[in-house]
């Protein structure tokens, strides 16, 4: 027995010994060079153009690895690493995960290093909307926006022509945009002339409200970060009243519509009209559809009125090379986008003068209207933020499920709207 | 206790240790953990801050998302459970006669559970996409009505029943072999007294199998309540709550995506919620089970 327990002993010991040897490091040893690992959740064409722009960055004591991740899984991957506390230096991060993670004190608060102007970055570059919404209540940033998402409608011009109707282009008005996708439904295998996802999703009460604040309105809540109040007043109300007819009437996509297809539906002529990114541009230039497309500013009922959304990096506040990474994020957001972009626009970037490969990929591909599009949504007067970024923002979703997706689809009164706001409002209270 | 008896007991108790570890890790200890974390706010970051039940008030009070969830949880099993028994049954009893290529009958009906279930369902929802989905293709051809199957709120759960029982043939084979256990001598004795199918089927069939049948209500209604695999990857819960199942609910508070932080202690709420309803279908399925199954243990 005794030689059993022995034998035990020893191999825990040298399991315990290899592990505390082969244990991951990416600190590197301390006479050489430190790797700093950086993790996207692009695909692997522009993870291959990302890796390869890497490459240029020269330092002899930063030695740069891009991490394989599945990108279906990134959500599901991120969240396994933060759990295990093994988050790479540099990390892809949407607007919510940064909020989150920062009022957990889980990333490094970059705001001082950036304010301090030493670095090759400098704040006032960045697009302004991207900045302010990065930024925490107590003033931290923990980590630094890279690319914009700006969004539109997307339209097949053989349809809009077939059907003798105008294509859209920046002004165009919502009763426009209703009445084309009522045209444009049940025909050539259409079976709805719009699917707007962004409309009729969780997030759908976000992007009516660029229907209110373009009339004038109030928007749905005052701040996506830290919310004091949602509102939902007349303006909103008759934006909802008009998708709800238009949804009775078969012309726009109903909630519960399967929006992950769209895209390859819209690409075979199956769908005329699509909310979207300005990121479908990249598939289209690889994939080439066969019908005519365009890309469209939203629909607005007076002032130009887009959403605000801006994905970028974040680094772990337990990294072992915070000089390093801060070192890589920056070649990452001035030099790496003009060597990814124009194999792969998918978006413009965050940082104003690493903008013009972007638009010259596009404009060299012929993609005109995408151009204008992103453009003029950089450019718009008024901005609304796509979705709540606070930790309690998933009671939203289970709130506008329950409360707001039967509005639109006529199976509760418009009049319910003041009672899902009501809802809203109490979480917000009880949420501090 | 001699000293060979003293190193049998030793040797009993090394062989079941790896059997008693793995309960105490993998099953008693996160079943405690589990309720104490019911009991807490616990993100999975932080440590966790105590909430006596607050997570249980939100569940039942507060969370919009909870009733529908355990609405479509039922419908689920109320819609699975009766469904996927008749049609194992009947294919059991198929595959119980004599006939050439019987075995390839068999191989068949049990090729889908053999079958990795992400590819089967990622299949499924191809089949019943629809637009450009087979199923309504073929229903088109044939001048039947269509449906927006797993897009529309009253199709989605039996559309999801549907993919689910592809999976039936494990539940056929338990019957053929609980029916190839029935002892000839009854048939025969049955077709002697001139005994009709149903007669047969209801009075002999039927009773000498039901404590199987007993079995496979319960297996079945457990496998139902934690149905994940099929709306996680076929409807993601909706449209609406529809779909929404009590797993596919906890999974998301716990384990949610998008790079929210988790809710584990919430999560851990629904948990013991999902555990305590498990126990009670089938305690109350084994109190009711004398009812109608047929035992030959009783006393002389």
């Amino acid at each position: 027995m005794n030689r059993i327990i022995g034998t035990t002993l020893a191999c825990a010991g040298l399991l315990t010994a290899t592990a505390a040897c082969g244990g991951s490091d990416s600190g590197g040893e301390s006479d050489g060079p430190v790797t700093v690992t950086v993790m996207t959740w692009e695909s692997p064409e522009t993870n291959t153009a990302i890796k390869k722009a890497l490459e240029g960055f020269k330092d002899d004591n930063i030695k740069v690895e891009l991490v394989d991740t599945p990108s279906g899984g990134y959500g599901d991957k991120l969240a396994s690493l933060t759990q295990a506390k093994k988050l790479p230096d540099l990390f892809w991060c949407g607007n919510d995960t940064e909020q989150q993670y920062t009022s957990q004190g889980l990333l490094v608060d970059w705001s001082k290093r950036l304010d301090s102007g030493d670095g090759e970055l400098k704040a006032d570059k960045f697009v302004g909307s991207a900045m302010e919404n990065w930024k925490t209540g107590d003033g931290q940033m923990g980590g630094l926006p890279s690319l914009m998402n700006t969004y539109g409608v997307w339209y097949n011009a053989d349809a809009f022509k077939a059907a003798g109707i105008a294509e859209p282009k920046g002004g165009w008005s919502w009763d426009e945009m209703y009445a084309a996708a009522g045209k444009l439904a049940g025909k050539n295998g259409a079976k709805y002339g719009l699917v707007a996802d962004q409309l009729t999703s969780l997030d759908g009460p976000f992007t009516m409200s660029m229907y209110s604040v373009s009339a004038g309105g109030a928007p749905f809540t005052d701040n996506v970060n830290r919310p004091t109040k949602a509102e939902i007043d007349g303006k909103f109300t008759e934006g909802v009243e008009k998708l709800a007819a238009a949804i009775k009437s078969g012309a726009v996509a109903p909630p519960g519509y399967d929006a992950s297809n769209v895209p390859a539906l819209f690409s075979g002529g199956k769908v005329p009209m699509m909310f979207g990114g300005q990121w479908l541009a990249a598939g289209f230039q690889t994939d080439k559809p066969k019908i005519k497309y365009g890309f469209a500013p939203f629909p607005q009922v007076q002032t130009p009125t887009t959403l605000y959304d801006s994905v970028g990096i974040c680094t772990p506040q337990y990294t072992k090379n915070e000089d390093a990474s801060y070192k890589v994020l920056e070649y990452i957001n001035t030099k790496v986008w003009d060597a990814v972009l124009p194999a792969s626009p998918v978006a413009p970037p965050a940082y104003t003068p690493a903008q013009e490969s972007y638009f010259s990929a596009l404009t060299k591909a012929g993609q005109n209207t995408v151009v204008d599009t992103v453009k003029a949504d950089l450019a718009a007067e008024k901005t609304v933020g796509v979705r709540f970024t606070t930790q309690w923002a998933s009671q939203v979703g289970d709130l506008t499920t329950a409360m707001y997706q039967p509005i639109l689809n006529g199976k509760k009164p418009v009049s319910d709207l003041q009672g899902y706001v009501g809802k809203i409002n109490e979480l917000i209270k009880s949420q501090g | 206790m001699s000293r060979n008896a003293g190193s049998d007991v030793r040797a009993g108790y090394l062989f079941i240790a790896p059997a008693i570890i793995g309960f105490t890790v993998f099953v008693a200890y996160p079943l405690v953990r589990s309720f104490y974390l019911a009991l807490t706010k616990y993100n999975g970051l932080t440590d966790p801050v105590f909430v006596g039940l607050a997570n249980f008030r939100r569940l039942f009070t507060v969370d919009p998302a909870f009733w529908p969830s355990l609405r479509a949880t039922g419908y689920l099993v109320v819609l699975y459970v009766p469904l996927s028994l008749a049609i194992g049954l009947a294919l059991a009893m198929f595959c119980n006669q004599r006939f050439a290529g019987v075995r390839i009958v068999r191989t068949l009906a049990y090729l889908p559970v053999v079958l990795p279930a992400v590819a089967t369902i990622t299949l499924w929802k191809f089949i019943l996409d629809p637009q450009v989905g087979l199923l309504n293709t073929v229903l088109e051809k044939l001048h039947l009505p269509t449906s927006t199957w797993l897009q529309s709120p009253t199709m989605s759960m039996p559309s999801i029943v549907l993919v689910m029982l592809w999976g039936v043939g494990g539940t056929m084979i338990i019957f053929l072999a609980a029916l190839q256990a029935v002892p000839t001598e009854l048939y025969e004795a049955a077709r002697v007294d001139g005994a009709g199918p149903y007669a047969v089927f209801f009075r002999i069939t039927m009773p000498m199998i039901s404590p199987i049948m007993l079995l496979q209500v319960i297996l079945q209604t457990t496998a139902a309540l934690q149905t994940f695999n099929q709306p996680k990857i076929l409807t993601g819960g909706g449209p609406g709550f529809s779909t929404n199942v009590l797993m596919l609910s906890i999974y998301n508070n716990g384990f949610s995506n998008l790079g929210r932080i988790p809710q584990l202690g919430y999560a851990s709420a629904q948990v013991w919620v999902l555990f305590i309803l498990i126990i009670a279908v089938i305690a109350l399925t084994a109190k009711f089970s004398s009812l109608w199954t047929y035992s030959d243990n009783t006393p002389d």
